[in-house]
């Protein structure tokens, strides 16, 4: 099974995670690391390492919420063929990956689908509704 | 194909709970279960899909599906749009 953490400012991912939740209406297994103004830098790259290494038989998908943010800059070292970093976490990406997470995907084919839902989850509303009225 | 015109008749439309409700019951089926709401047609097994309609209360909604299943799958999601998805008295 793939395996995901978000690694985020403050308790974002927390509340990602919750929120979520509450849409399933049910538990989503994703660890998240908080990452405050006081423990930027090498505790946190710790706890990061730790889940890594705890979860190094499978496939993890690392989400942060902003690129170039300091979580973000933490994470990219991880980067390897079987850990991604994607950036700029939103709902559409946890729903993404909590429903598909199960489905026999590649590991590629589920970060594009991610990627892609996450993406296309930022609308201007008044060209989309442009959109939708142009047919 | 069996295809069921319906009206979106709880308050907060076709929002997010809403929709993983309804794409959790359409993935319950064989059958391929579609939404069309102003010509734009979206799989109904996809929460994201669903929510890209963008559909309010009182717009009125086609459930189209397609498969061994499909009545009782048409029936299905219309009655669980019909019972307001279960968030209201």
């Amino acid at each position: 099974m793939v395996k995901a953490l978000l690694v985020t400012h403050g308790n974002l991912g927390d509340e990602l995670i919750k929120i979520a939740e509450k849409i399933f209406e049910s538990e989503i297994d994703i660890a998240s690391i908080n990452v405050d103004w006081r423990n930027m830098g090498d505790e946190v790259s710790n706890k990061v390492k730790e889940y890594l290494h705890s979860n190094k038989d499978s496939d993890i998908i690392i989400f942060t919420d902003m690129f170039g943010g300091s979580p973000s800059n933490i994470c990219f070292q991880f980067v390897s063929k079987h850990i991604e970093v994607i950036t700029g976490v939103n709902l559409p990406a946890i729903i993404k990956f909590h429903t598909y997470r199960n489905k026999g995907l590649k590991f590629k084919e589920l970060i594009e689908l991610i990627y892609n839902d996450a993406v296309n989850g930022i609308n201007i509303i008044s060209d989309y509704l442009g959109e939708k009225k142009n047919g | 194909m069996v295809e069921i015109q319906t009206e979106i008749i709880n308050k907060l439309g076709l929002h997010a709970r809403a929709a993983a409700k309804l794409s959790h019951l359409a993935n319950s089926f064989n059958a391929e279960v579609s939404i069309v709401y102003n010509e734009v047609r979206v799989n109904a097994k996809s929460l994201l899909g669903i929510l890209t309609l963008a559909a309010s209360v009182g717009n009125s909604i086609t459930v189209i599906t397609e498969g061994s299943d499909e009545q009782e799958a048409a029936a299905t999601v219309k009655n669980l749009i019909d019972r307001k998805f279960d968030e209201e008295k």
